[in-house]
């Protein structure tokens, strides 16, 4: 093994490609094994890879800089672009931190809606993982099932905000309005197609001898990587940790619903895998607390002073949630004007696609990075933003 | 450690070729966007009032304002167009919608043929005014109960409680503190609507503005670029601009008014030296000013600060016209008066008072020693009510009522006092006779809704317990036995005479009832006085129907003569006085077209 | 966290102590104090996580204000530390020795903002901006919308302001 390594000159590795020993390939950035427009770099000898270095810069929309030039409300429209399989922690994040500069307390029912809203769209988020995951091994079957069943579940966002994708549903002071009429009993009937499709997924994905025999010792998250790499969410449950902003610092009313954070140890892609699959599980059982805890009457949304000149008093802050890739932030900062000074999203694919990927890839085989990449969960516009 | 169970396992996946595909066919079954889906939008332009909210929230500069209609009041005539290459779907239009018009439709599918077009001139138009297949869908999108992003309801402003008012002519009005005075301005959307209204098309939203961002001297400084009367107006302007707020149509208009008067409460004296600062360079050139009403008083501020050098006569011993001695002290206390006069006089304007034309002095010498005249004298002259026994000396005018609490003369009403009239003049009239003590009745001919008062004096008329008797028609006035009055009136109906005109009242036959009073008031109107078209000069002025003829910019015949206010405009109302003196005072710097450097 | 800050505070000389809340504080630090500051926290207060690091750009101060935000797991306290440093030639101690992410947003920062961090592995490498030959562009005087105008083409907007149009349509002379 140690003589694939290159030798190092001046602290960097030299590979001399026309030794014949190492082969530069590029995965991504399109590539069905690559979650979202980023491009991996590897050095390859053999079917191993030695280096691998992580390219972003394909989703670039500069949407810390947009926001330097809009006003608050104009904000909101666009702060859930920067993720796409779960926009709402952003639209949540965005308003808890101008709420949080305004000093304001949203109404109780408009903080069940919001959880209502971010816990199902963890579910979506995670079952959309969930093919991701099972494609990227090569089981494309189970990525159709879970693509169909998330869409079942965006089903039940357009029918409630109005939008499949883009809700833009949690606006600065509340939310934008009740459940439709028989929301509830389509909502059921959804989670228990994902109740039913979990056990599916265990049968042929978890319990397959190909799977498991790639996916175990794939990857190792060891806790002492923890901090230095910044790891957070399922990530760091994949090796034995507890941390769950849900459970740590509660926000909204997180601190009223029963549940326990999901871990599960080995720390490799398949403990993650479980732990994720273990998690729609825990959202499909959240989302039927929440409806059957939730206060139906009562105000949704406080009329903030007039958006159209609204000035957040000078200040800054720090808000965090837990979104199925861990700790999502949002810092923001006010100069006491119309307009942001600056709002800077913390993703943590920021983190896992960057430093930690690099540093996980080497050593993998070829055909497994793939599945490496998609099991660190990433989405590449949280890195750009 | 592999287990055959891991091996057999994955073949779970067989069963599914048993059941029905997720898939829907699309095509051939186009699926519905739900209820309320953020489709592609609708707007009802009869509802619309283009005002433009919906383009000023749009992040995504996709919505244009672009003329369907004809401007009128209240309407710019302008639709919001809306480019689908931009728009996101956020639905802030929707939602922020003054009107409520703009809506979204859940159709979410669109063909435009012809792409051979410009791409960036495709996918748009204008919801209402271009045809689409959606127009009639009924659902979609909608603005959900309980979520607002504007503010429909005024901040309150705090009254006088009416057993308070009653024992003196203290202002009843308080005027808002700075803090209520920002949140009120706060509400404006800034869409300008209300600008074209205004007879003096005064910058409203940008004086909002300055008291939102509490920049005291630049409002003032705005409030002096198209009304010299700020202070009164802030208290006594009828307000046209509130009728047409963008507000208005689902929740309350903002209190344009009172956040004007605001400004000039709580503007500093070096706020208003400050106004004077800018140099003015005299001008060889003489203008007199008949009247120093509103009318009189504004012409003169805007040509003293153009140089000219101005002179008013007026035959009162103080200025102000109708503001004075038209308007009780509790709605607008003299000294505000006094602060807007002492503005314009600070310009340098003469005020020759107790100067009569026509009687103190004779309008020829005017017209021969100044190089132009404004007339502005108002209609002082009120009418009589034109029943037997009216010439009693108990049956005054509200107008004399008003003036002699004005200059201190003392009145006595007796107990009962009876108040014939539904206007403005009516309403002080009343309530300042309540003031001195009296029980007060006002008939009026037409019912309530036809009074041309404001609703708020009518209300606070009420508060004060001023009797009301609708639809009567007066008849005949007589001296009782001790020497009280005995006033006979009758019941009238109301009579749809032709289609569209408003209903006249009718007296019904036979009705006759009666009210005792010791002192009758009239106030159903006033004219004009002539007294100052007494000389040659004055002689190519044309009259019809009693009223001087003139253009829009108060020119006679005669070019030295202009005229305005409420002798010219048939409004009769301060601040269309003061845009005819400020119209009148560029016409007459365009007539005489002095030289000036650069 | 008070007392915590008012330990530390004569050792680092900390500035602008703000308490947000009991679980957020801000304190500003001078660029020279900084790296040992980061490593007590980390090392002997329990602020392990590094949660971000980010640069506001005061513009009309002169002056960046990068923000590294700290959060300890324990007692579930968040820090932030302004670092201030002039905006042309701008340059701070590297911290990718005590986070692995700290040369990513170090790399970033020196993208976006021109901020230098000697010895930062990979910082003159494009991070998003390939092939980009323009100043930094989050700084505040890079303007985006001049950018855009002179870079694409845009579709002729035909606005008409309600206000102005009124004028036009119904008192064009006044």
């Amino acid at each position: 093994m140690e003589n694939l390594y290159p030798p190092i000159v001046d602290g960097k590795s030299v590979y001399d490609l026309d030794s014949q020993k190492y082969l530069k390939m590029w995965q991504g950035p399109q590539h069905p094994g690559v979650t979202g427009n980023m491009s991996l770099e590897l050095d390859i000898s053999g079917d191993q890879v030695v280096k691998c270095k992580a390219h972003v810069g394909y989703l670039h929309r500069g949407f810390e800089k947009l926001m330097e030039r809009r006003r608050y409300i104009n904000c909101f429209p666009i702060v859930c672009r920067i993720c796409v399989p779960e926009p709402d922690t952003n639209e949540y994040l965005f308003a808890a931190a101008m709420e949080d500069l305004l000093g304001l307390d949203i109404p109780e029912r408009a903080k069940w809606l919001r959880t209502l809203n971010l816990e199902l769209s963890r579910l979506a988020s995670f079952v959309m993982w969930l093919g991701g995951q099972s494609g990227a091994f090569g089981m494309g079957t189970v990525a159709q099932w879970c693509l169909a069943h998330r869409d079942y579940v965006l089903d039940l966002f357009e029918e409630w905000t109005g939008a499949r994708i883009y809700h833009m549903y949690m606006t600065p002071g509340g939310v934008r309005g009740g459940l439709p009429e028989g929301w509830d009993a389509h909502a059921e009937k959804v989670l228990d197609g994902i109740y039913k499709l979990l056990d599916e997924i265990r049968h042929v994905m978890f319990n397959n001898a190909i799977f498991k025999q790639r996916a175990k010792g794939l990857g190792v998250i060891t806790p002492d990587m923890f901090d230095r790499f910044g790891i957070v969410g399922p990530n760091v449950r994949g090796s034995g940790s507890t941390r769950d902003i849900r459970k740590d610092t509660p926000y909204l009313i997180y601190d009223q619903l029963d549940f326990e954070a999901v871990t599960e140890q080995g720390g490799d892609v398949y403990a993650r895998a479980k732990v994720r699959w273990r998690e729609v599980y825990q959202s499909i059982d959240l989302i039927r607390q929440i409806l059957k805890n939730m206060p139906r009457k009562g105000p949704l949304h406080i009329t903030l002073p007039n958006v159209l000149h609204l000035k957040v008093p000078a200040g800054e802050t720090y808000v965090r949630a837990e979104s199925t890739r861990g700790e999502y932030g949002y810092y923001m900062v006010s100069d006491g004007s119309e307009y942001p000074r600056k709002v800077t999203v913390r993703g943590p694919s920021y983190t896992h696609a960057m430093a930690l990927l690099e540093h996980l890839a080497v050593g993998v085989n070829t055909a497994d990075v793939a599945g490496l990449m998609v099991s660190l969960h990433t989405y590449p516009p949280e890195i750009e933003r | 450690m592999m287990r055959l169970q891991d091996i057999l396992s994955p073949f779970y996946v067989w069963k599914r070729a048993f059941e029905k595909p997720f898939s829907i066919a699309v095509l051939s079954a186009p699926r519905p966007g739900s209820p309320t889906y953020r489709g592609f939008h609708q707007n009802d332009i009869d509802k619309c009032i283009g005002c433009g909210t919906c383009a000023e929230i749009c992040q995504n500069v996709s919505i244009d304002m672009v003329p369907v209609k004809e401007a009128q009041d209240g309407d710019s005539g302008l639709r919001p167009r809306i480019d689908y290459g931009r728009c996101c779907w956020c639905a802030l239009c929707v939602d922020i919608c003054p009107t409520g018009s703009l809506t979204m439709s859940n159709a979410y599918t669109w063909v435009e043929e012809g792409l051979d077009r410009d791409v960036r001139e495709t996918y748009c138009y204008t919801p209402g005014a271009d045809p689409q297949p959606w127009d009639d869908e009924a659902l979609g999108y909608r603005k959900p109960e309980g979520y607002e992003l504007l503010h429909l309801e005024r901040v309150p402003m705090p009254h006088l409680a009416p057993g308070e008012r009653l024992n003196s002519f203290v202002e009843m009005v308080k005027g808002y503190s700075h803090e209520l005075a920002v949140q009120e301005a706060d509400r404006c959307i800034q869409c300008g609507i209300c600008t074209a209204t205004c007879p003096a098309h005064m910058n409203i939203p940008a004086y909002i503005k300055a008291i939102r961002e509490d920049k005291i001297a630049e409002g003032l400084k705005i409030l002096y670029e198209t009304n010299p009367l700020p202070g009164v107006c802030g208290r006594i302007c009828t307000r046209r601009c509130e009728d047409v707020c963008a507000l208005s149509h689902r929740g309350e208009a903002i209190s344009i008014r009172w956040l004007k008067r605001y400004l000039t409460d709580c503007a500093s004296a070096e706020d208003y030296k400050a106004l004077l600062e800018s140099e003015i360079k005299p001008l060889d050139r003489k203008i007199a000013i008949i009247g120093a009403g509103p009318g009189g008083l504004s012409a003169a501020y805007y040509l003293a600060g153009m140089g000219y050098a101005v002179e008013i006569f007026e035959q009162n011993a103080a200025a102000g016209g109708m503001l004075r001695y038209g308007i009780p002290e509790y709605r607008l206390p003299y000294t505000k008066l006094d602060q807007d006069v002492a503005q314009i006089a600070a310009l340098g304007v003469k005020f020759n008072y107790n100067a009569c034309i026509g009687r103190d002095l004779s309008f020829d010498d005017l017209y021969n020693r100044f190089d132009a005249v404004f007339v502005s004298v108002g209609m002082f002259e009120p009418y009589r009510i034109g029943i037997p026994g009216d010439d009693n000396a108990k049956v005054i005018s509200g107008l004399q009522l008003l003036s002699d609490v004005t200059n201190g003369v003392p009145v006595d009403l007796g107990r009962r006092v009876v108040v014939v009239g539904g206007g403005n003049v009516a309403m002080d009239a009343a309530r300042t006779a309540k003031r001195l003590g009296c029980e007060v009745t006002v008939l009026y001919r037409r019912r309530e809704v036809d009074m041309p008062a404001d609703v708020e004096e009518i209300e606070e008329a009420r508060e004060e317990s001023v009797n009301f008797i609708f639809q009567a028609i007066p008849l005949e006035i007589k001296t009782a036995d001790d020497g009280s009055l005995s006033f006979d009136w009758g019941k009238a109906e109301m009579v749809q005479q032709k289609p569209g005109e408003r209903p006249q009242p009718i007296l019904i036959e036979g009705s006759r009832e009666n009210i005792a009073a010791d002192t009758i008031i009239a106030a159903i109107g006033q004219g004009v006085n002539y007294l100052w078209m007494d000389g040659e000069a004055s002689a190519k002025i044309e009259l019809k129907k009693f009223r001087v003829q003139a253009d829009r910019w108060g020119r006679t015949a005669d070019t030295k003569i202009f005229i305005g206010g409420d002798m010219f405009n048939p409004t009769a109302d301060a601040i269309t006085a003061i845009a005819d003196g400020h119209r009148s005072a560029r016409a007459i710097d365009k007539m005489l077209n002095p030289p000036r450097e650069n | 966290m008070q007392e915590l800050l008012d330990n530390l505070k004569e050792l680092y000389a900390l500035n602008g102590i703000t308490l947000r809340n009991p679980s957020l504080a801000w304190a500003e630090v001078t660029p020279e104090r900084l790296v040992g500051l980061l490593t007590q926290l980390r090392d002997a207060h329990g602020f392990t996580h590094l949660v971000l690091m980010t640069c506001v750009d005061w513009l009309e101060d002169g002056r960046f204000q990068v923000t590294y935000l700290l959060h300890n797991y324990t007692t579930r306290q968040d820090l932030g530390l302004h670092v201030y440093v002039g905006r042309t030639a701008s340059e701070l101690p590297s911290i990718h020795t005590l986070w692995e992410q700290g040369r990513v947003y170090q790399q970033e920062l020196h993208e976006m903002f021109g901020i230098y961090f000697p010895g930062s592995p990979g910082l003159g490498e494009p991070m998003i901006l390939e092939s980009w030959d323009g100043p930094p562009p989050m700084r505040r005087d890079f303007d985006t919308r001049v950018y855009s105008e002179e870079t694409y083409s845009h579709r002729q907007r035909t606005h008409h302001e309600p206000e102005q149009h009124m004028k036009d349509r119904l008192y064009p002379e006044d």
